[in-house]
């Protein structure tokens, strides 16, 4: 292994392990402050996680082993995401392979973890929010393949590693593909995440929740997991962002400088788009991920009509 | 040798279906066929891998051949995979009575039918096979319900529709053979009418048989009514019998087909794939759903064999095959999990009775094992890792995304739009299935019978428990089966064996690995977690009381999606408030979403027939008169045609 890859894998197991908390923590800071109030520091889903690891979990009356389960499965189908999502254009093989498309799965299942748990749990309120968040799904997933393809299409592989390489370069956007492909990404990066116009991570009203809402009946490690695969699924999509969609420099050691740089930027991005865009009629959504797929779709033919 | 013990095989099949007949022996016949069908699948798998074939060749000529290759013994194999649980099943589902002792030794037909229009080597085989194949679920459904009045119209349904749509087959089969391309593809011309006419008459026959949109009306009414362990062989076998039809004709007798066509059939698959989930997700009676199911399913098949007409019409050879091979999976990986969800259906249906969802509830716990196996097999037809309906999915996925890489704008986009219809039916698929696991298995009971449930008997447990085995196997190991399936595309592509799937132009998929640290990394979190926990507690619920009221329903569930599609599926609803002295005593409510295919094609072709036939069945008026006038009036008629040198 060359030190460039081994440096790689160092950042990708310590960013997407480590340090994702940070980057719901900036968003959170940053809306605050461009809000007019002084906010949490950046730190806070660190010292929450704390908090929630010495607190006992919940036992809920009358459910079975898949609530129990559900945390651990879906924080490990976001771990094994985060392992499959190169930080540069080189990454060690760590048994998963690095397919572009094994990812839909990935995130797929958390998804059923705990949407399964609502059930169990019997929660009215969970059950809305995973209802929803099953309904958008059906379109972000569209959306994602679409943005995917482009970027695969380009780099003629679904090699993460090797789009990332191929991608590279000052000269990426010279061609309409991948920037129409970016623009899809970005509204799936919107949905991935939680955030808004599509949902509000702030909110604590039950009937508003998305993501939120599966999370109700959980406690003490369990949420901390889930709070963690929350925070690693920012990391999985803003690294796709930095590494595929924008444009970025060649070379892996080049490639990891820059990327705490762009992803800091990203949840500028976020929080100011979060700022100025109020959260959207639930059923609107699909609309808007919809329009995101039909771009996407416009890239590939723009690819085709350029091949 | 293979040849030997296939026969062997449906011998036995055939000896333990007679000695179903008699009460005494009934339990024993069952375990017969089983055996048969367990050595079937041996037989049929090891043939695959050896590439042994067995037997005579296709011919164009009408004297009854059999013979056994490469593509034969995988769908072979399927069958025997299905069938053994199935029957071993049947000791334990079917009662020894009169109606259950005769569908034990239809069983045995209908298996040995399967059977044999998968191994006929001329027309005149394949065509009896393939009618007999139609009409032995039909007599298995009326002997299992007796011929109740709904029993035999969906049975009528049923033979009609197929009957209608199984002329493209007998057109396609009959214009293969007078042009003496059976088995030979040089026989037939690219892009000549024949080859369209033929691939045409064929997706036609053979997609109403495997239940694609818009012929699949049949589909979701027959499978639910069957018996079981008889709904698993449909759904699992019989509609992929007509995949096998497909492939040999699409494939590998007709020659390069041209562009149009792939696309056609991308277009069939999309609308299968997306329509058949979309309404399973609407249905609220478990089996039905699970037939509607087996649409999309089939919708994914499809697509996967659409890729591969595509690539190979633009010559990317490799990939045609991997498509071809992806399709392939996906048939034997559907065959297993949903024998396993049909099988797992008629476990609760003995348990607990109706399978209406907003009745049952908490069966994982009272039946752990059938409900244990049950939740696998809902995550395996969701296409997650690490099970076989993921790698089969990611395989058509990739085949998909290869449709633009191989250029050509009309066809490129055509596999893009397709691409984002499946990852869009797996997203709704798992939608669904959240939904059934969530009202089976999983909250509280909602009705008496489903409190009380008692595990389903030992033979019923142990078929779903190897099922859903099967498809952590399959699921691990796909790579096992794919090389074989690779090779068995007729312009020949080897590949090297491997256990997962490692193609070029793609970040591979190690799915050994994946379930691997997927397993390691959850099993590690649930130890850091460790035991601490608090009391046990209520649901919290926001501070409500859970009270059976407010117990979610499954139209509830799917509501939002509902409303998004709003549209398109145009759901209808009723609410009728009744007061009494300005006070509202009583609310109800209804909805259903009707079936667009149903309503707005089948219904108006009906009324039209029906209105053609009432107008022509005045002609017969009854009258002595009337008749003669009829006489004149055609030898004038024909006097006139002759004089004018029409005829004659």
């Amino acid at each position: 292994m060359s030190a460039g890859t081994a440096a790689a894998g160092a950042a990708q197991i310590a960013g997407g392990i480590v340090l994702a908390p940070l980057l719901p923590g900036l968003v959170q800071h940053w809306k605050a402050r461009l809000q007019g109030r002084r906010g949490p520091s950046p730190l806070q889903p660190y010292r929450e996680l704390r908090r929630l690891w010495g607190k006992s979990a919940v036992t809920l009356a009358g459910t079975t082993v898949v609530y129990r389960l559900a945390p651990a499965v879906a924080a490990a189908a976001v771990a094994v995401a985060v392992l499959l999502v190169p930080a540069a254009e080189l990454a060690p093989e760590w048994g998963v392979g690095h397919d572009a498309l094994a990812l839909l799965g990935l995130l797929a299942l958390g998804r059923f973890a705990l949407a399964a748990a609502s059930w169990d749990a019997a929660n009215g309120f969970s059950l809305m929010g995973a209802s929803r968040d099953l309904t958008i799904s059906v379109f972000v997933e569209a959306a994602l393949v679409l943005a995917l393809a482009v970027a695969a299409l380009v780099a003629g592989t679904t090699d993460l590693v090797g789009v990332v390489a191929a991608t590279a370069g000052k000269d990426v956007w010279t061609s309409p593909a991948l920037a129409l492909g970016a623009v899809a990404f970005a509204l799936v990066i919107v949905a991935e995440t939680g955030r808004q116009p599509v949902d509000n991570p702030d909110t604590h009203l039950e009937l508003t929740m998305i993501h939120e809402g599966p999370l109700l009946e959980y406690a003490g490690r369990d949420l901390a997991y889930l709070q963690w695969a929350a925070a690693a699924r920012h990391w999985l999509v803003l690294v796709l962002a930095a590494q595929v969609f924008l444009p970025h420099p060649e070379g892996v050691w080049w490639q990891l400088a820059t990327l705490p740089l762009v992803l800091v930027v990203l949840c500028a991005a976020l929080a100011v788009t979060e700022t100025l865009v109020a959260k959207m009629r639930i059923l609107l959504a699909p609309r808007l991920l919809s329009a995101g797929a039909a771009v996407a779709l416009l890239g590939i033919v723009a690819w085709l009509v350029e091949a | 040798m293979i040849g030997a013990a296939i026969v062997a095989a449906l011998a036995v099949v055939a000896a333990g279906g007679a000695l179903a007949i008699p009460r005494r022996t009934f339990a024993a016949g069952l375990w017969t066929q089983a055996a048969g069908a367990l050595v079937l699948a041996v037989a049929g798998f090891a043939a695959l891998w050896a590439g042994t074939s067995a037997g005579a060749e296709f011919t164009s000529e009408l004297e009854p051949r059999f013979g056994v290759d490469g593509l034969t013994a995988f769908f072979l194999g399927t069958l025997g995979v299905v069938a053994a649980p199935s029957l071993a099943f049947s000791t334990g589902y079917l009662r020894p009575d009169a109606r259950g002792r005769t569908v034990a030794a239809l069983t045995a037909v209908f298996v040995v039918v399967l059977a044999s229009v998968l191994c006929a080597r001329d027309p005149l085989t394949f065509l009896a096979a393939w009618e007999m194949m139609t009409l032995l679920p039909a007599a298995l459904i009326l002997v299992a319900h007796g011929a109740g009045r709904s029993a035999r119209k969906t049975v009528f349904t049923y033979v009609a529709i197929t009957h209608l749509g199984g002329v493209g087959t007998w057109i396609a089969i009959l214009l293969l053979a007078e042009a003496g391309a059976v088995g030979d593809p040089s026989a037939i011309s690219t892009g000549s009418a024949l080859q369209v006419a033929i691939a045409l008459a064929a997706l036609v026959g053979m997609g109403t048989k495997a239940g694609v949109m818009p012929l699949h009306v049949w589909l979701p009414r027959a499978h639910p009514i069957a018996p079981a362990p008889v709904s698993a062989l449909m759904s699992g076998v019989m509609i992929k019998v007509a995949i096998y039809g497909l492939v040999r004709v699409l494939v590998e007798w007709v020659g390069v087909l041209p562009s149009w066509i792939g696309v056609l059939v991308l277009a069939i698959g999309a609308l299968s794939a997306v329509g058949g989930v979309v309404y399973a997700l609407f249905q609220h009676d478990l089996k039905r759903l699970l037939a509607l199911h087996s649409i999309e399913n089939v919708g994914i098949i499809v697509l996967g064999l659409g890729a591969c007409l595509l690539l190979r019409e633009r010559g990317a050879s490799t990939w045609a095959a991997f498509a071809l091979a992806a399709a392939l999976l996906h048939t034997l990986n559907h065959a297993v999990f949903k024998a396993l969800l049909f099988l797992g259906a008629g476990a609760f249906e003995r348990a607990v009775g109706p399978l209406e969802l907003d009745r049952l509830g908490g069966l994982l716990r009272r039946m752990p094992w059938t409900g244990g196996a049950f939740l696998v097999g809902a995550m395996a037809i969701a296409g997650l890792p690490p099970l076989n309906g993921f790698a089969s999915e990611w395989l058509t996925l990739q085949a998909l995304l290869h449709v633009p890489a191989y250029g050509g704008i009309p066809t490129g986009v055509a596999g893009a739009v397709a691409l984002a219809a499946l990852a869009s039916t797996a997203a709704l698929a798992l939608f669904c299935f959240v939904k059934v696991v969530g009202l089976v298995l999983l909250g509280r009971p909602r009705r008496h019978a489903a409190e009380t449930a008692e595990e389903a008997a030992v033979p019923m447990r142990a078929a779903v428990v190897a099922l859903a085995v099967a498809c952590v196997v399959l699921g691990t190991a796909p790579g096992l089966l794919f090389s074989p399936l690779v090779g068995l595309a007729p312009w020949a592509a080897d590949t090297p064996v491997h256990v997962g799937l490692p193609l070029p132009g793609t970040g591979s998929l190690p799915t050994g690995g994946i379930a691997l640290v997927l397993v390691a990394l959850a099993g590690a979190l649930v130890l850091l977690r460790g035991r601490r926990a608090a009391a046990p507690a209520p649901s919290w619920a926001c501070g409500q009381l859970l009270e059976p009221e407010l117990e979610w329903s499954s139209a509830g569930f799917t509501k939002p999606l509902r409303l998004v599609l709003e549209a398109v599926l145009r759901p209808q609803r009723e609410v009728t408030v009744r007061t009494a002295g300005g006070v509202v005593q009583e609310v109800t409510y209804a909805g259903h979403v009707p079936h667009l295919i149903d309503e707005h094609l089948y219904a108006p072709t009906t009324r039209a027939a029906l209105a053609g036939a009432a107008w022509a069945r005045r002609l017969q008026s009854g009258r002595l008169g009337g008749y003669v006038l009829y006489l004149i009036g055609l030898v004038v008629v024909l006097l006139g045609a002759a004089r004018l040198g029409v005829i004659g």
